[in-house]
């Protein structure tokens, strides 16, 4: 009998991919917390604030990706878990990493396509050029990762309404905005703000995006790399550790 | 060397914190069976058909599926089987084409392959005319036949059925019932949980009853209810009834009880021919002229209230009183 290869296992993961694609993209949650929000939020905070497009372009984009790509595991499994399709995975010869990565890949192609747009219009708005392309990609591309992967992580608490997933969800994604340089630039804080925004995900996000588009990144670019795929192994790790937990109890 | 069995449990145990829900179940299923496993709600049936599909780990013991170990070499066990739930598991957003397909994917068939499959699933299930529609416009009978379908693009060996005619209509009951066969009888293992006794009396082999966790008793249907020494009953009506006629036949021996149901009387037995030959010597000798006669065996519902008790029995009642 022959095991399954690692190319067998990305094409399964890939159906389960595209499958979330066709159903779960235009659910009401995901275009509520996926775009609407973001584009909310983002309003919110620039209109009437004067701010320079150097910070307006990195800030949309970075918010954007951070919402959109977190909102598909919340929305996606739940409601699997509710018409207990994800069941059909768990019985399926497919690892659960495999399980979560097509998962994790419907949320990523969600925040980068999103993303793109949303950064795309923001740089023709204001007229500005990208001057980092390879920052501007791995800015929006492994963020979307890293946020989709910390959606699948949340997605893990045993419950079958996406509501409570989400909730959870916002009681980090909302203080992480705060602490990540969003809304005070990194370079005014005092040191334990410093602090916290190294240890967040999205200060590196909003650095690499900064960076791509004409600002400089404060954290460098080699170490908002590092600590953005830091925080993709430990979401993808914690991740299936509290699937598999929730296997076992259930 | 022996052939493996279908499915074998060994010990197979779950506990859910302090609660044990199966405990140290044994059993065997042969290959090209019909297996039956009843019980009440919350018996255990569908924790341990979890178990054995590898959706649920178990707490001690362990399941093989065509001799692969279902948590050590879990792809290999799942390659070869096919789930049907006791809730149609579909994508409603999906036509019924998409949903096969999808699910041929996630069994690693090519795709020239799934597409034949699911063409030929369809066609076998009455719903290649429907192919093309979203699911959620399905009734439920054709849902479950989706459901069905997807277990089987894999080509499984075995097939595992949580309640698979519960809520259909008569017709889709019957089209079901009869699908089932078909597969059987071209090789396929079936493992049916239901709670329909007559229906897992008509379709199965081997029928295992399991109540709090532990297996009661593993047979055939007709085994199950001879080794109860379950009453049987004899109706008979007469085409005249007297005064004193219930009296006649409480002298007979063999009976064990005799009632009077409106125009009949019922006689419960633990030997029918002897009971027979008795009421035949008694009719003679009375002059009394029966104009029918019925033997109604012991049933295996019979057998499953004596094993799982009188809870059971008068949840029984209570669903027989709902429908009428």
């Amino acid at each position: 009998m022959t095991r399954i290869s690692l190319l067998d296992e990305l094409k399964r993961s890939w159906a389960i991919t595209v499958k979330d694609i066709k159903i779960y993209y235009l659910r009401p949650p995901a275009l509520m917390f996926g775009i609407l929000f973001p584009v909310a939020l983002f309003f919110t905070f620039t209109v009437g604030r004067n701010m320079p497009p150097e910070r307006l372009i990195p800030v949309l984009s970075a918010q954007t990706v951070f919402w959109s790509a977190s909102s598909i595991g919340p929305v996606a499994i739940p409601m699997e878990r509710r018409m207990r399709t994800f069941e059909r995975f768990l019985s399926a010869p497919i690892s659960l990493i495999s399980i979560l990565w097509g998962k994790m890949m419907a949320g990523f192609i969600f925040g980068f396509g999103i993303t793109s747009l949303a950064s795309g219009i923001g740089l023709i708005w204001t007229g500005r050029l990208v001057s980092d392309p390879v920052a501007l990609v791995f800015g929006i591309g492994l963020s979307s990762m890293v946020y989709s992967a910390m959606g699948i992580l949340f997605a893990s608490i045993p419950t079958a309404s996406p509501g409570e997933v989400i909730v959870p969800l916002n009681f980090v994604r909302i203080p992480l905005m705060f602490v990540s340089g969003m809304f005070i630039p990194i370079e005014n804080m005092p040191a334990i703000g410093i602090t916290a925004a190294f240890l967040s995900p999205l200060s590196h996000t909003l650095d690499l995006l900064k960076q791509g588009t004409g600002s400089s990144s404060y954290f460098g670019v080699i170490t908002n790399l590092g600590v953005l795929s830091i925080w993709l192994i430990l979401f993808l790790y914690i991740g299936q550790l509290f699937h598999k937990i929730i296997m076992k109890r259930e | 060397m022996n052939k493996p069995n279908a499915i074998e449990a060994v010990g197979l145990t779950k506990y859910y914190g302090d609660f044990l829900a199966v405990d140290h179940i044994n059993f065997t299923v042969g290959k090209g069976e019909i297996f039956g496993f009843l019980g009440p709600n919350g018996a255990g049936k569908s924790t341990t058909i979890r178990m054995l599909t590898g959706i649920s780990s178990p707490t001690e013991g362990m399941a093989s599926i065509m001799g692969f170990d279902i948590v050590k070499q879990p792809v290999e066990a799942k390659s070869i089987m096919g789930i049907v739930p006791d809730i149609s598991n579909i994508y409603t957003e999906l036509t019924a084409k998409e949903n096969l397909i999808f699910t041929g994917k996630l069994y690693g068939i090519s795709k020239s392959k799934r597409e034949q499959r699911a063409e030929e699933l369809l066609k076998y299930f009455d719903l290649y005319d429907r192919r093309d529609e979203k699911v959620e416009g399905f009734s439920r009978g054709m849902k479950r036949r989706v459901c069905i379908a997807m277990a089987l693009v894999n080509d499984s060996k075995i097939l595992y059925l949580d309640e698979p005619t519960s809520g259909l209509d008569v017709k889709s009951v019957r089209s079901i019932r009869e699908i089932i066969r078909e597969l059987n009888a071209k090789g396929l293992t079936v493992f049916l949980t239901t709670h329909n006794i007559e229906e897992a009396s008509r379709m199965c082999d081997r029928i295992a009853i399991i109540n709090r966790g532990k297996i009661s008793v593993i047979d055939t249907p007709e085994r199950i209810k001879s080794a109860m020494k379950i009453s049987c009953s004899i109706e008979i009506a007469f085409k005249e009834t007297r005064t004193g006629t219930q009296e006649m036949l409480k002298q007979l021996s063999s009976a064990t009880l005799v009632q009077k149901r409106g125009d009949k009387f019922l006689l419960k037995t633990e030997n029918t021919a002897q009971t027979l030959k008795q009421l035949f010597v008694r009719i003679e000798e009375s002059g009394l002229e029966p104009i029918s006669l019925n033997t109604l065996n012991a049933s295996l519902e019979d057998a499953f209230l004596r094993l799982t008790g009188e809870k059971m029995k008068k949840e029984i009642i209570h669903k027989r009183r709902q429908r009428k």
